[in-house]
């Protein structure tokens, strides 16, 4: 048989709230005309569907795990990519490196060379990439 | 001939590089937002824990019991840190994605460079200093074309690759709080009413002591109603920010339109609302 999933166990819980607000509203409503033992009935079972309730909104959230180790794993592995490109773009030492690219390419403009400039600007790529 | 030829290959890289400057101011106001307002989680001051401490205190106060230690809370306390590291996940990634984008990151000084280029030997070269100042220029422009272009691409890649996992994540945090945690908090709110009822309904209390009684029901009831107006409103803004990542991902090859540009404006304004609207409601 399939598990259930977080949010059928998340209905699951919405639906014993929605019962537990129906017994506790029963039980205002008629409280005068309910004998002492029928009032405590109703009070245990409104406090028991409750407690349902409650326990099944944690484990629900409990199983979104199973719901997310995917895309969980995915970001992580994304973002962990994002940081490896921005430090290579503000590491003290790529900074040296480009700007020794710079100057080849300052150079590189000076001699007019439009293929000069290109393989100058080859080397800073290197230089970040690196 | 020779001299106009590389003069006019000079021109024609300086306009590639600056027909290739991009600006990603739009991605970057989009991003650092929804960073702020993601982090407006820490600012909830509720979790799954907190609220089975808060139940299991009401039990104590009512069996008249002062042993707290027999609060058991181990499982909501899983599930809090599997929020926490859900949140983390998205956090870290819109993070990473301000930093990319921000246009202060490949703002590389190099007037250092030109002093030193200027006073020293380059090669066969004579360097003036004029020369240096208006060649300085044009490697400025060329070094900003090649790294925009650079963060451009790869923006564009973690964007298309993240477009799915993010808004899952963001759907399921957003699941965690306004689906269960939003849903815990209805079950107290119908407990405190519950508990108040038979204390109304007890003839050996006075009235003073039952208005008293009524004021404090009131009270706490909105306690409850304040906390639930947090997570309504930070569920909006994850919504808000889900939204605006599709928009960035269905747009990511025409990052330069105008239309989009404004569209992730937007979608920073709109976040900014939300987080004024959430720190009202700390207020």
């Amino acid at each position: 048989m399939a598990k259930l999933t977080s949010k059928q166990v998340n209905e699951i819980a919405n639906n014993f709230l929605a019962l537990a607000q129906s017994i506790g509203e029963y039980r205002y409503k008629n409280f005068d005309s309910l004998t002492k033992t029928q009032n405590k009935i109703l009070r245990e079972s409104h406090k028991r569907t409750l407690d349902y309730s409650d326990d099944l909104y944690t484990l629900s959230a409990t199983l979104v795990m199973n719901d997310i180790k995917n895309s969980l794993t995915k970001l992580e592995s994304i973002t962990k990519k994002i940081k490896k490109s921005y430090k290579s773009l503000e590491d003290v030492q790529k900074a040296i490196n480009i700007a020794t690219s710079v100057v080849t390419l300052g150079a590189s403009i000076f001699s007019l060379n439009p293929q000069a400039i290109i393989d100058s600007l080859g080397n800073l790529k290197d230089a970040i990439e690196d | 001939m020779k001299q106009h030829l590389k003069q006019f290959g000079l021109a024609i890289m300086t306009f590639i590089a600056l027909s290739s400057c991009v600006n990603l101011k739009h991605v970057n106001e989009f991003s650092s937002t929804s960073l702020q307002s993601i982090k407006s989680f820490e600012e909830l001051n509720y979790s799954f824990k907190q609220n089975c401490i808060d139940q299991c205190i009401r039990n104590n106060i009512h069996d008249l019991k002062i042993n707290s230690e027999s609060c058991d809370c181990k499982l909501d306390k899983v599930t809090d840190s599997i929020t926490l590291k859900i949140y983390g996940s998205i956090n870290g990634y819109f993070d990473g994605l301000a930093k990319l984008s921000d246009n202060d990151l490949t703002s590389y000084k190099t007037e250092n460079l030109e002093t030193a280029l200027t006073e020293g030997d380059f090669g066969s070269i004579t360097i003036e200093k004029k020369h240096v100042e208006s060649y300085s220029k044009v490697s400025k422009i060329l070094i900003r074309a090649f790294t925009d272009s650079y963060r451009k691409s790869k923006i564009k890649g973690y964007v298309k690759e993240a477009n799915e996992p993010v808004k899952e994540l963001i759907g399921f945090l957003d699941f965690n709080i306004s689906a269960n945690l939003n849903g815990k908090l209805d079950v107290k709110k119908t407990r405190i009413k519950a508990d108040y009822f038979d204390l109304l309904k007890d003839n050996s209390l006075s009235t003073v002591e039952k208005r008293n009684s009524v004021r404090e029901y009131y009270s706490e009831i909105n306690e409850i109603d304040n906390q639930q107006k947090k997570l309504e409103t930070y569920s909006k803004s994850l919504n808000k920010i889900s939204k605006g990542h599709q928009k960035l991902y269905d747009n990511i090859d025409k990052l330069s339109v105008k239309e989009i540009k404004q569209a992730l404006f937007q979608y920073a304004s709109e976040i900014k609302s939300i987080i004024s609207e959430f720190k009202k409601i700390e207020e």
